[in-house]
């Protein structure tokens, strides 16, 4: 396997949704070529990084004030109905 | 927590009140992060959630409830943030259209620089976590959405499938894509450090 092949299937491996065979042959790869294993940790450690830091959520008083008029318009239908 | 079908029941009955606050609960944040991903304006992203559970509240009769009700949240959420990037664009750059997929082969990592920082460590690293986000801003729209909903929220292939309207072998090309873009800019960034530390 060489490296252009391990490079176009790695986000497949990192799902683990090779098949036994492919995941075998990227393996033996991965053990041999510094490179192809540098491309793989790098890539797992900026998917948990960004995992980890983009977790940004709603201001707690915007998300309050968004829900009321929410259920606000929610009962204002109700009533029209 | 309520099962999904217990939830859609309650969410289509006259008094969905109770439901529309355990889906707001549920789906009010990952809602906001993708949309300020995709529009980059707080404010933006707040009305886009507004927008989001209210046409879900007009429409929830004709949900079929085929996918599950997160997946069609983030589809309308995807869709209004969509429209916005189009008028805006249509304001500035009349004839530029929404980025699809790079006919391209998927190109080669150039930056291979061992990171000799967990992330753990990177979690407390402020430039670091600058530096990403500027990272995913670059990305296109067709690509950052998909990375959005696959790693950041962790929705699965076919549900990120579902809520972009487009395959699963796209969404699967388009994840790979803006994985190798931001690792290649963020090893770009870790070996100037590097150097500039030496």
């Amino acid at each position: 396997m060489t490296c252009e092949e391990v490079v176009n299937i790695l986000s497949d491996y990192i799902e683990n949704c090779l098949d036994e065979a492919l995941t075998i042959e990227v393996r033996a790869h991965l053990e041999t070529c510094p490179r192809c294993h540098i491309l793989l940790d790098t890539t797992e450690k900026m998917i948990a990084f960004c995992r980890k830091c983009s977790k940004q959520t709603i201001p707690s008083e915007h998300r309050q004030r968004i829900l009321s008029q929410l259920q606000e318009e929610l009962e204002q239908r109700q009533k029209l109905l | 927590m309520l099962e999904e079908a217990s939830l859609l029941e309650a969410f289509k009955s006259d008094e969905p009140s109770q439901a529309l606050s355990v889906l707001f609960e549920r789906y009010a944040d990952p809602i906001y992060r993708l949309a300020l991903g995709l529009l980059r304006d707080p404010q933006a992203a707040e009305d886009i959630v507004q927008e989001t559970f209210l046409a879900a509240l007009v429409h929830r009769h004709q949900f079929e409830g085929r996918s599950k009700i997160g997946t069609w949240l983030y589809r309308i959420a995807y869709n209004a943030s969509r429209d916005r990037i189009r008028k805006k664009k249509e304001e500035l750059l009349p004839n530029e259209e929404i980025e699809d997929d790079d006919p391209n082969p998927m190109p080669m990592p150039k930056q291979l620089i061992a990171w000799n920082w967990s992330p753990e460590a990177l979690v407390t690293d402020e430039e670091a976590k600058q530096e990403l986000q500027k990272a995913i801003q670059s990305l296109p729209s067709s690509l950052k959405a998909v990375f959005l909903l696959r790693d950041v929220e962790e929705l699965s292939t076919e549900e990120t499938a579902e809520a972009l309207g487009i395959s699963p072998g796209a969404v699967k090309v388009r994840l790979h894509r803006a994985r190798l873009a931001l690792r290649e800019r963020l090893s770009s960034y870790f070996a100037e450090r590097i150097s500039g530390a030496n």
